[in-house]
């Protein structure tokens, strides 16, 4: 324990040299500890993708809409128009959960989140499965 | 110029993703994790794919893939982030 305390110690009085001296190296040398913990870039982009493609391809309400409006015979312009709305959707998610990352603690609002997924799982996964089961 | 077509597309889409389940997964990602511009890349290229094979496969895909099943696959995805999440706040109390 006593040797904890000095490596311990002496890690937060070079710390503060560090950042006394320069600042620029001590804010370098947070960047890589805190990296590891978190899923790389392309984990992060494949895993939203996937879910939410899957997701949405199997929303009969969206399918419905973009059918009702491809009748029109414009399908690029239905696209345009769909895709825009996404996006802008999409960008909305984003922002009101960087909010919510701001108002709660990060352990409170994982637990939040994920509770929801699993909620959320569970109860398209239970009526996907009668869909299938009673088609 | 069908500028009224665009529109009333637009319109009725980003009403109806207001508060969908695909919505909320954008949400509880981007609230998560340290990289929001990953997430919006990742749900953006799958929200415009996903129109892109509706606006112009439309009714063929559905009949070729059940929408069910590719439900029952989201669910999957939906629980495995659910679960990562609560393991993660669990981890941080011990």
């Amino acid at each position: 324990m006593t040797d904890d305390s000095t490596a311990l110690d002496t890690a937060s009085e070079s710390g503060e040299r560090a950042d006394g001296k320069e600042p620029m190296e001590a804010t370098k040398t947070v960047a890589p500890a805190a990296g590891p913990a978190d899923p790389t870039l392309l984990a992060i982009i494949l895993t939203t993708f996937t879910t939410v493609f899957l997701a949405e391809l199997g929303d009969k309400t969206q399918l419905a809409a973009l059918l009702l409006a491809a009748e029109s015979g414009r399908p690029l312009l239905v696209f345009t128009g769909a895709a825009l709305a996404l996006i802008c959707s999409s960008l909305a998610g984003v922002l009101l959960g960087r909010w919510l990352a701001t108002v709660l603690p990060p352990q409170r609002l994982e637990r939040i989140s994920g509770a929801l997924m699993v909620s959320l799982g569970l109860w398209l996964g239970a009526q996907a499965g009668i869909g299938l089961i009673n088609p | 110029m069908q500028l009224p077509l665009l529109a009333s597309t637009f319109v009725t889409v980003f009403l109806a993703e207001l508060g969908d389940k695909t919505q909320l997964t954008i949400v509880t990602i981007s609230g998560t994790t340290t990289k929001p511009a990953a997430v919006f890349l990742g749900s953006s290229a799958a929200l415009v794919l996903a129109s892109l094979l509706g606006a112009f496969a439309g009714g063929s895909l559905s009949s070729l893939i059940p929408a069910d099943a590719l439900q029952l696959a989201a669910s999957a995805g939906f629980l495995l982030i659910g679960i990562r999440l609560l393991v993660r706040a669990g981890r941080e109390d011990s």
